[in-house]
């Protein structure tokens, strides 16, 4: 186990190459942005480096990193090998077609409208084209891990999924809910705009869809980092999880919460009323639950760890972690990180306090911290512990893997703290350069300077994780061919309820939350005169 | 196991539910509260309009733009964002009144925020967005475009020129431009 | 299955689940109140202050 390493091993190349590429432009976008001068210091370059930052930061690093971990928790945890690996392989394909259709549609200039792509902003389709088939990718890899569990179900009649499996396919399904919103703006109306098939388009409508997507897809992103929280963390630092049962109640409620909540994107926008702003305000609150029920969970786990370990007193069993190891630091300062990033999510949603924030650089911070930071330092740690049972062989240096990971969290805390304090003090988002000879705005070139030294640290640590995994030629061969151990439960199940083994039940809650949350809101613009915006393509330069 | 057994971890987790009820609820009472008593809202006027038509619109055509003071004595300042610059690039409003700030666009997504208030809305090309609020510091205050609207986002800016109530003198037709303050 | 066993003994378990989850409530209970003080402190301090918009 596992037996599909190479295509495992090529979705990470796919990620992490996307991945390194992205912080190198993102750096050189700081540097340009701040008050000192950088080479080719002009908006085109500006917005088609944010584009590509963009699109392989939210979309390519992503998926393809889900799809290469849920491969490889489909195959360990329930130990079996994947069925459809044809499909598998095909869908690979597909999504690296996608990646390369988007990447030179970006490269030649004629899709410099963002990740977000707001319309009538239009770009060339292939553009469009790519990023569909890089979800298509992701259709196929949902319904394997589907398939997986079921086929694991149906050989193991009344055994509990397995944890990891479970969040894995959990995410799978809100996957498939939550592509619906942006497909259905691409392929009904951005593609037919830009096609010429109709010269308006439906900003109202474009962006509702686009909300559907825009959050959940954060939760796609989150959920493999708390699968790791769940079942690898607590066996890293040599415990076991408290709660297995919340483990399965956390991967549920984030399945119902993270879609009928997207307007909260859109509490500055003229097209939704308080009242439905107010509800996916309050369906917001409870998806901050699962988190906060997470923090305690993992505490308690890392708690018993430690007890194991001779910690004694209210936190002396913090002490007695094995912080040595990179799974164990990373959910540490993943955790540190979540305090911040939580708390400028929780300040986000907070209805008439978006007002205050919204679409300044406190934005920037609070995702790049939230998503760049406590997500992806688990990325980084999942891979350290899965990377000797893909390859083969032993690391050279774990001490480089601390290293690195302290690197990125330290790079992120100071790229980010500045940005929100900038966002404070009313600094606006997606500017190619900004005026520092108003006394206003100069007063904020210091701050800018140190989120740019964070950004640089950031790079130094993305290049050392690629460094740490390329295996030295002499370093020693695994024997026996290692697989991968999941942490075990205090309370090992032997029965789960059918509702925490199976998503029958949610899917339709899913359905009745999506339709109160989004059914008048999407509906209203087919009612009566929905007003319609000339299209405005990049590509005429 | 007859030690701890997983009714205590039940058992324990609720107990840390409560405490999550409690933290969300204290959290939803101050919105609710900053909503209805101090009137921090979400701007959401749902307005439509035709954005091919604006400039030939009664309330957003060129020589009605600017701030102006309406026969009812409700002051308003109509702008209009556009790629890339908002027109008219400033607007003279009083400290400590209620003012309406409306805003739409012929073209692309734009947005708005004025510097060191709650003032803060998108401006979405088929929708007028309005904004209720009262200015209490004086002072000319940055108004930038806040949203991606293409290669001249950055330059798109704007000035909300706010000045003691005293001084605040409309013309005989209510209008009061930044040239003349 | 023995190739998952952790190799921790009941007794061992049994020890350390005692005194658990006092850290856990002591920690999460601490970073949450701290949160809470925080944004609180935002609300009351930047938020406020900023003014009326609706």
């Amino acid at each position: 186990m596992p037996t599909n390493r190479r295509l495992i091993i090529s979705h990470f190349a796919v990620a992490f190459a996307a991945f390194l590429a992205a912080c190198a432009l993102g750096v050189w976008q700081m540097w340009v942005r701040s008050p000192l001068s950088g080479p080719q210091d002009i908006p085109e370059r500006y917005y088609q480096s944010v584009t590509a930052h963009g699109v392989s930061m939210a979309f390519v690093l992503t998926t393809f990193f889900i799809m290469g971990f849920g491969y490889y928790v489909a195959e360990t945890a329930l130990k079996r090998p994947l069925p459809g690996r044809n499909w598998a392989r095909a869908a690979f394909g597909i999504g690296v077609a996608g990646v390369l259709m988007a990447v030179v549609s970006i490269a030649s200039g004629k899709a410099s409208v963002l990740y977000t792509f707001y319309p009538p902003l239009t770009a060339t389709v292939w553009f469009y084209v790519g990023l569909v088939l890089v979800v298509a990718a992701s259709w196929i890899w949902c319904v394997l891990m589907l398939v997986a569990m079921g086929s694991f179900k149906k050989a193991n009649p009344g055994v509990p999924v397995p944890l990891a499996m479970y969040g894995t396919v959990a995410n799978a399904v809100m996957w498939l809910w939550t592509t619906v919103g942006v497909s259905a703006e691409i392929v009904f109306q951005i593609i037919p705009a830009v096609m010429g098939w109709t010269q308006t388009i439906d900003v109202g409508l474009s962006r509702t869809l686009f909300s559907w997507t825009l959050h959940a897809i954060v939760y796609f992103w989150l959920i493999p980092a708390y699968i790791a929280f769940y079942t690898m963390a607590p066996r890293a630092a040599g415990g076991r999880l408290y709660s297995e049962t919340m483990g399965r109640l956390t991967f549920v409620l984030f399945l119902l919460y993270s879609l009928p909540v997207g307007m909260h994107h859109l509490f500055m926008d003229p097209e939704h009323s308080t009242g439905f702003k107010f509800v996916q305000m309050s369906l917001t609150a409870l998806v901050s639950v699962p988190t906060l029920l997470t923090v305690f969970t993992i505490s308690a786990s890392m708690e018993l760890a430690g007890r194991l370990r001779g910690g004694k007193g209210l936190f002396g069993w913090i002490r007695a972690l094995p912080w040595e190891r990179p799974m164990v630091l990373a959910t540490g300062l993943a955790f540190f990180m979540l305090w911040f990033g939580g708390g400028g999510g929780l300040i986000n949603m907070s209805y008439g306090m978006n007002a205050m924030i919204h679409n300044t650089s406190w934005v920037t911070a609070h995702f790049h911290l939230i998503f760049g930071g406590t997500v992806v330092i688990m990325y980084f740690a999942i891979i350290y512990e899965i990377w000797p049972s893909l390859t083969h062989r032993q690391f050279r240096s774990v001490p480089l893997q601390r290293l690195q990971l302290w690197l990125w969290a330290i790079g992120m805390m100071v790229m980010t703290i500045p940005w929100h304090v900038l966002g404070l003090q009313g600094q606006w988002r997606r500017v190619a350069s900004f005026d520092y000879s108003d006394p206003r705005i100069a007063a904020w070139g210091p701050w800018v300077v140190v989120s740019l030294v964070g950004g640089i640290v950031l790079l130094v640590s993305a290049v050392l994780f690629v460094w740490n995994l390329i295996p030295r030629r002499y370093s020693p061969a695994l024997e026996p061919k290692p697989g991968y151990a999941f942490a075990l439960a205090a309370h090992p199940p032997h029965r789960v309820p059918g509702v925490l083994n199976g998503f029958v039940l949610w899917n339709i809650l899913v359905a009745v939350l999506m339709a109160a949350a989004y059914g008048f809101p999407i509906l209203q613009f087919f009612l009566g005169d929905s007003p319609q915006a000339v299209i405005h393509p990049v590509t005429g330069g | 196991m007859t030690g701890v057994r997983e009714e205590d971890v039940v058992r324990s987790e609720l107990r840390w539910g409560l405490v999550t009820i409690a933290a969300v609820s204290v959290i939803m009472i101050a919105i609710i509260f900053a909503g209805v008593a101090m009137h921090i809202n979400p701007p959401s006027n749902i307005e439509r309009v035709n954005p091919q038509d604006l400039h030939l619109s009664a309330e957003f055509t060129e020589a009605n733009l600017g701030t102006r003071v309406e026969a009812n004595g409700q002051i308003t300042s109509r702008i209009v964002a556009t790629q890339f610059a908002f027109v008219p690039r400033c607007v003279v409003l009083p400290a400590d009144t209620p003012v309406t700030m409306r805003f739409s666009s012929p073209d692309v997504i734009h947005g708005i925020l004025v510097s060191g208030t709650n003032v803060n809305t998108m401006v979405v090309p088929g929708y007028v967005a309005q904004v209720h609020t009262v200015f209490r510091k004086t002072g000319d205050l940055l108004m930038p475009c806040h949203e991606f609207c293409g290669l001249g986002h950055s330059e798109m800016l704007a000035t909300v020129r706010v000045v003691p109530k005293a001084d605040f003198k409309p013309g005989p037709d209510g209008r009061v431009a930044c040239a003349n303050q | 299955m023995p190739a998952d066993d952790d190799g921790l003994t009941q007794e061992a378990l049994e020890a350390a689940l005692k005194e658990t989850p006092r850290g856990a409530f002591a920690l999460a209970g601490l970073t949450v109140g701290l949160l809470m003080a925080a944004w609180l402190a935002m609300y009351l301090l930047v938020f406020l202050p900023r003014g009326s918009v609706g």
